[in-house]
């Protein structure tokens, strides 16, 4: 046991540094850095909202999207480039499994992953820190309540942000796994967020049954094969304290995100123990 | 004590195209590869060599057949253990040294923490990369590629090392460099098997040969037997006059033996090459 999770650290290791070098990686991070650092200067139109919060919606937007793009893009490409150029022939040959290659590519994607959140939210939390201290002081003078963000909540945020990507990544190699070439991989990974983003619908219609038992039946396996990708979006009501959030609600999200990481990459590696290199 | 490598009736078929049309990649082939040797596994491009052995390291799935590595079955973790694998056309990660790669592989092979440092020296020494081992690799020619996946393939002291097409795309002297490795690990008891198409270096390497064709075994020996012609011989001779030879060809006649062809002895032009090229150029 100890033994697979060191071979699975190593593959961590080498797939984190190889992800980090790339450009893809340095891109986007500087595009999520310039979305959440123009949200400063974009402030003025925030359609009525409060300020906080219309530039906390900026950060986690990009947050969202950017971090969606690499889950997909990269955690399929350092699959495929394993598989393409042949390295996963010289490490396969090794005394290691094929589950811990595929684990040590998750974690490797994942530990990127936590870094593309942990930079993108820190960032987040110093422009609210810095503006709240103003809005704070203009409220005063002016005797309202101010607006607040809270740190603690940014950071449940940030855990279940960096655990809604993971998940995507888990996606994306049980895609990677069965299929024979990247843009399959991306093109269905992209998908699949999509229907995770959507997956509530088919929650919402499962609770009003329809005459169809086939309908009802799909309805009930697809929301359930796909992860709900929303309930992780509660940085609103973390974050600002909007809405306020039940409890138990974090915990609830947390345990989801996990479950559905451990069941996709079960299935990735059920998949690629056949898969012919 | 039981084979290297032991093969018995292996066969493997892929399925092409949306109708999974059947090709046949290797066909019934049972090989016993002894321990100790330097085994060539030669044959055609496509005619099963890379199928077989990557059937044998547990990379793709046998469709019918046994195979056993030093007495343990294919694909298990105890046997990878003690293998060392060089794909054909190696490629590493290029943003990693050679040392780091060397390092990486050992700690995937099981090389504890203790001998880790002089396991990796070992390795670089052998291959002759000590002095480049921490370059990127990206920075390496192909004739260092297969050093430095040689290294790799050898780090954790395995007693098989199975190395595919070690030589192509390899200049004469990086060639023979390789050829070098795979003595001294013959010398150290190891067993090597090497699949190449490359005759030459197989006849000076090797001490058994199997040779395939589409997917079946044509020939299997030790390589003086199946090259040797039993039924001709040849004498060397230095200063002949035609004289001596009118009567080195009448003495044999009177024997009843028949000279069939008197030629001057040539050297290969590997070895003029190697003569006339000299220290390392691989840089």
């Amino acid at each position: 046991m100890q033994d697979s999770l060191r071979r699975m650290l190593w593959i961590s290791r080498v797939t984190f540094l190889e992800a980090v070098r790339q450009r893809f990686f340095a891109f986007l991070l500087v595009l999520g850095v310039a979305m959440v650092l123009s949200s400063v200067s974009l402030r003025v139109f925030d359609f009525g909202h409060g300020e906080l919060k219309f530039i906390a919606d900026l950060g986690f937007g990009g947050l969202f999207f950017f971090g969606s793009v690499l889950a997909v893009v990269m955690t399929a490409q350092l699959f495929f480039s394993e598989i393409d150029n042949k390295t996963a022939l010289t490490l396969l040959a090794k005394p290691l499994s094929r589950p811990e290659f595929l684990l040590g590519k998750f974690f490797g994607a994942w530990a990127v992953l936590g870094v593309f959140v942990v930079v993108l939210a820190g960032l987040l939390g110093a422009v609210l820190w810095a503006r709240e201290i103003e809005l704070v002081a203009a409220a005063e003078q002016a005797g309202k309540i101010p607006t607040t963000f809270s740190a603690g909540g940014l950071a449940q945020f940030v855990l279940l942000q960096w655990l809604r990507l993971g998940v995507v990544a888990a996606i994306v190699l049980a895609l990677s796994s069965l299929a024979r070439t990247f843009l399959f991989a991306v093109v269905v990974g992209a998908l699949a967020v999509v229907a995770g983003q959507l997956q509530w619908i088919a929650q919402d219609a499962v609770l009003k049954p329809s005459d169809s038992a086939a309908y009802d039946a799909f309805l009930w396996v697809s929301s359930r094969l796909i992860p709900n990708l929303q309930q992780f979006n509660i940085g609103d009501a973390l974050v600002l304290g909007a809405a306020g959030v039940p409890a138990g609600a974090v915990t609830t999200v947390f345990l989801s995100g996990l479950f559905y990481i451990t069941a996709y990459l079960t299935v990735g590696a059920l998949i690629f123990r056949r898969r012919e290199i | 004590m039981t084979s290297a490598i032991s093969v018995r009736r292996l066969t493997k078929d892929f399925r092409i195209g949306l109708r999974g049309l059947k090709l046949r990649a290797v066909d019934d082939l049972s090989l016993e590869i002894p321990r100790g040797q330097v085994y060539g596994l030669l044959g055609p491009n496509g005619c099963g060599k890379s199928t077989t052995l990557k059937v044998v390291l547990g990379l793709v799935a046998p469709t019918a057949g046994e195979i056993s590595i030093l007495g343990e079955a294919s694909a298990t973790s105890a046997a990878r253990r003690r293998t060392g694998f060089l794909p054909e056309a190696p490629y590493f990660h290029k943003f990693l040294t050679g040392r780091e790669l060397v390092r990486y592989c050992a700690q995937l092979s099981g090389v504890s923490a203790g001998e880790l440092a002089s396991a990796v020296e070992d390795a670089l020494g052998l291959a002759a990369m000590v002095e480049a081992a921490d370059r990127p690799i990206g920075t390496y020619s192909k004739g260092m590629l297969q050093r430095i996946g040689f290294a790799q393939a050898v780090v954790h002291d395995p007693e098989l090392v199975i190395l595919d097409e070690p030589t192509a795309g390899v200049d004469p002297v990086g060639s023979a460099a390789i050829g070098r490795m795979i003595h001294a690990m013959r010398d150290k008891g190891k067993t090597v098997v090497l699949c190449s198409h490359l005759l030459g270096q197989v006849e000076q390497v090797c001490d058994r040969v199997a040779i395939m064709d589409r997917g079946k075994l044509v020939l299997e020996g030790a390589v003086d037997d199946v090259l040797a012609r039993r039924d001709r011989h040849i004498l060397t001779v230095e200063a002949m006059t035609p004289a001596a030879r009118a009567a080195a060809e009448a003495a044999l006649a009177a024997h009843g033996a028949t000279v069939v062809s008197v030629t001057h002895p040539r050297r290969s032009l590997e070895d003029l090459f190697r003569e006339l090229v000299t220290g390392s150029r691989d840089a």
